[in-house]
């Protein structure tokens, strides 16, 4: 046998974020210390990014394009600018619930000042909350947006994008669910299934760890 | 059967042909159970049938939504004060936006102190409707059903308010104004019509002694003025007339200076303003308390009337100004301007939002006053990296509240949350511009003292 070094039996892993089965992107894991990093890092309640690919013209049980179908509809008379009113809308009222659950007395001079920094998110677990959606691409039927969010689900997304066919009148289903950003972790920082070896992943740990820390250090304290 | 297997089982080799054996419990109607395959799905799945909730072509609908204190009628949903079952309480505030059913689009609203007008440029006879408050006939005159020579003393549903114009099918009301107990309808060519308390000859007509006002039917039609008359506004007790030349005329009580023409009387019929803005094109005034601001065409700002909440504190140390002052803030061209009872606000060319003043300014607990302006982060408004092109497009004061539009639609308001007229839910203050959570594009506000009034249009 060519193996040679160390090996490895006892490896405590552990997963960040989870991601569905339908879903795909960045998905963090830690191994031994790296575990009490997770929990830090979830603790400081960063937002995710994500791009979802939405389908207009039909509606389904569980919201994706697999589901059994419920409804189909038309969808020519929508435009890329109701879509926009729309996911203003959504940002709007997204955007006071963050305010209302963070827990701040609003009339302290001091929610004052981090409302107008855009620093007040709530540090306990809350419902989910999107920060920021726009519109990615706009081709009828298909569409794709960013949406940046904290507490969700994929299923929470998928119901959004279902929410925003009924909103413009018509039904959309989800076709795509992809996390580009976990907190401080990009697509830049993830392995691709062929770098799955155990140099790459010592170097991907190695890069990051001085991100980690200083994340931890800026909102924990 | 039995005897066939036990035949098989005991030769082994040769086995009668099985005849095909019809489906059980089936007359040829029904299809059999089980999972559907694939192409079974997708074939079910086009052959479903597509379902139209609106065409390509569909229009985007004009609301009207309503908020505030409900009991004197002003938000015109009669169930708040009489409900329709015997169990329901009369709903003392409204906290949150309530839609009013219109039969026709508004243009325009105003917000007096506890009635509300709202009127239509249709060529329609009903033109304006009016509800809330009529102790002072400042909604006309409202035939009583029960008596017909009597009139209602509030109005708890929209209703049309009979205007003598000359050609009612032709004219259009352009807007309408409310102040403390006086209204002020202006139309494109039959000048401005005139209601309510005139005690102080701010409805533009000489003072009568002991006038009743209730049940008055007296509407005065002011045509005298150099040119066409392009704006009106209410304050509490006078009124301001903006003509097409740019000149301002104003009538009604001057106890503070509010009608600009140098002497603190009261003023009977409007008459031109002359002082700081003698000659210079204005194109926006506004006043709602007793302090009034006009905006020139160059992005200067004027100011005049009271001053005890230092909104006029930067030129002069009296509290009363009686004639236009030039109010020279170096905070960019000016906009658009809009006065509350004590405090003010402008929006800049550049998007800026200003307020000075007294009161719940906008900046948190701790500025209470301030005599200079100061700008309020367009963060608060949901400017950020993601959305740069945000910016307030419309400013609008209340009597301790502020609120203003955005070019997104979003409706933000701050300030004294009296008997819930901000709309946000809540009855407590509001320090810092907050969202008013609204199911469309709002495209016009108007704040009043205990309730607002907004115009919105439909997202699809």
């Amino acid at each position: 046998p060519a193996v040679a070094g160390p090996r490895f039996r006892r490896l405590r892993m552990g997963a960040g974020h989870r991601l569905d089965v339908k879903a795909s992107g960045v998905l963090v894991l830690g191994i031994g210390h790296g575990n009490k990093l997770l929990t830090d890092l979830y603790n400081c309640h960063l937002t995710k990014v994500y791009t979802v690919g939405g389908l207009f013209g039909k509606a389904t049980d569980d919201f994706s394009d697999t589901g059994k179908l419920v409804e189909k509809t038309t969808f020519d008379h929508i435009t890329r600018e109701k879509l926009e009113r729309i996911l203003a809308v959504i940002q709007g009222t997204n955007h006071k619930a963050l305010l209302m659950h963070s827990n701040i007395d609003m009339k302290t001079q001091e929610a004052y000042e981090l409302a107008v920094k855009g620093l007040i998110r709530p540090m306990v677990k809350s419902p989910p909350i999107i920060t920021v959606i726009r519109c990615l691409q706009f081709s009828l039927p298909e569409f794709q947006l960013e949406i940046h969010c904290m507490h969700e689900t994929q299923q929470y997304l998928r119901k959004i994008v279902h929410e925003i066919g009924l909103e413009l009148k018509s039904s959309a289903v989800c076709t795509q669910v992809r996390r580009i950003r976990d907190g401080i972790f990009t697509l830049d920082d993830a392995l691709l299934r062929t770098h799955w070896d155990l140099q790459s992943i010592q170097n991907a740990i190695w890069d990051c760890r001085l991100k980690v820390k200083t994340e931890i250090e800026k909102t924990l304290g | 059967v039995a005897v066939a297997t036990v035949w098989g089982a005991l030769r082994g080799a040769r086995r009668p042909p099985q005849r095909p054996q019809p489906p059980p419990l089936c007359r040829g109607l029904a299809k059999t159970a089980g999972p559907r395959s694939i192409r079974q799905v997708r074939e079910a799945e086009e052959a479903a049938p597509v379902f139209q909730y609106v065409g390509k072509a569909a229009r985007r609908k004009d609301r009207v939504f309503v908020w505030g204190f409900c009991h004197s009628g002003a938000l015109g949903v009669p169930s708040f004060v009489k409900p329709d079952a015997g169990w329901k309480k009369p709903r003392r505030i409204q906290p949150t936006p309530y839609r009013l059913e219109t039969e026709e689009k508004i243009s325009s609203a105003a917000c007096g102190y506890g009635f509300t007008l709202l009127s239509s440029n249709t060529t329609d006879i009903t033109k304006v409707w009016g509800m809330g408050l009529n102790k002072d006939s400042q909604l006309g005159f409202q035939r009583s059903m029960r008596d017909r020579t009597k009139g209602y003393e509030y109005v708890l549903e929209p209703s049309p308010i009979a205007l003598p114009l000359e050609k009612p099918q032709q004219t259009r009301v352009l807007q309408v104004s409310c102040g403390r107990a006086h209204s002020l309808i202006l139309t494109d060519s039959e000048g401005v019509f005139s209601m309510g308390n005139n005690s102080y000859g701010q409805c533009g007509r000489k003072v009568v002694e002991d006038e009743v006002y209730s049940e008055s039917h007296v509407i005065h039609q002011l045509k005298e003025f150099d040119s066409r008359v392009v704006q009106v506004v209410c304050g509490q007790d006078h009124s301001l007339f903006r003509t097409k030349k740019g000149a301002v005329y104003a009538c009604g009580w001057g106890a503070d200076g509010q009608t600009g023409l140098g002497h603190y009387n009261i003023t009977s019929v409007p008459t031109k303003l002359r002082g700081d803005i003698a000659g210079v094109n204005i194109i926006q005034v506004t006043s709602y308390g007793d302090c009034c601001l006009a905006v020139s065409d160059e992005g200067d700002l004027f100011g005049w009337g009271n001053s005890e909440y230092l909104q006029l504190a930067s030129v002069t140390e009296t509290t009363q100004v009686n004639i236009p002052r030039h109010l020279p803030f170096k905070i960019g061209k000016i906009k658009e301007a809009a006065c509350g009872g004590t405090g003010n606000i402008v929006l800049t060319e550049e998007g800026n939002v200003f307020v000075w003043g007294y009161g719940i300014l906008g900046k948190g607990p701790n500025l209470i006053e301030t005599a200079v302006p100061e700008m309020i982060p367009p963060s608060l408004f949901g400017w950020s990296d993601f959305n740069p092109d945000i910016h307030v497009a419309h400013v609008r004061c209340g009597l301790g509240q502020f609120a203003a539009l955005t070019n997104r639609g979003e409706l933000f308001v701050w300030g004294k949350n009296l008997r819930g007229c901000l709309g946000i839910g809540r009855l407590e203050d509001q320090y810092f511009p907050w969202r008013v959570t609204v199911p469309g594009e709002v495209v016009e506000v108007a704040c009043g003292v205990d309730h607002m009034v907004s115009l919105v249009k439909s997202f699809t």
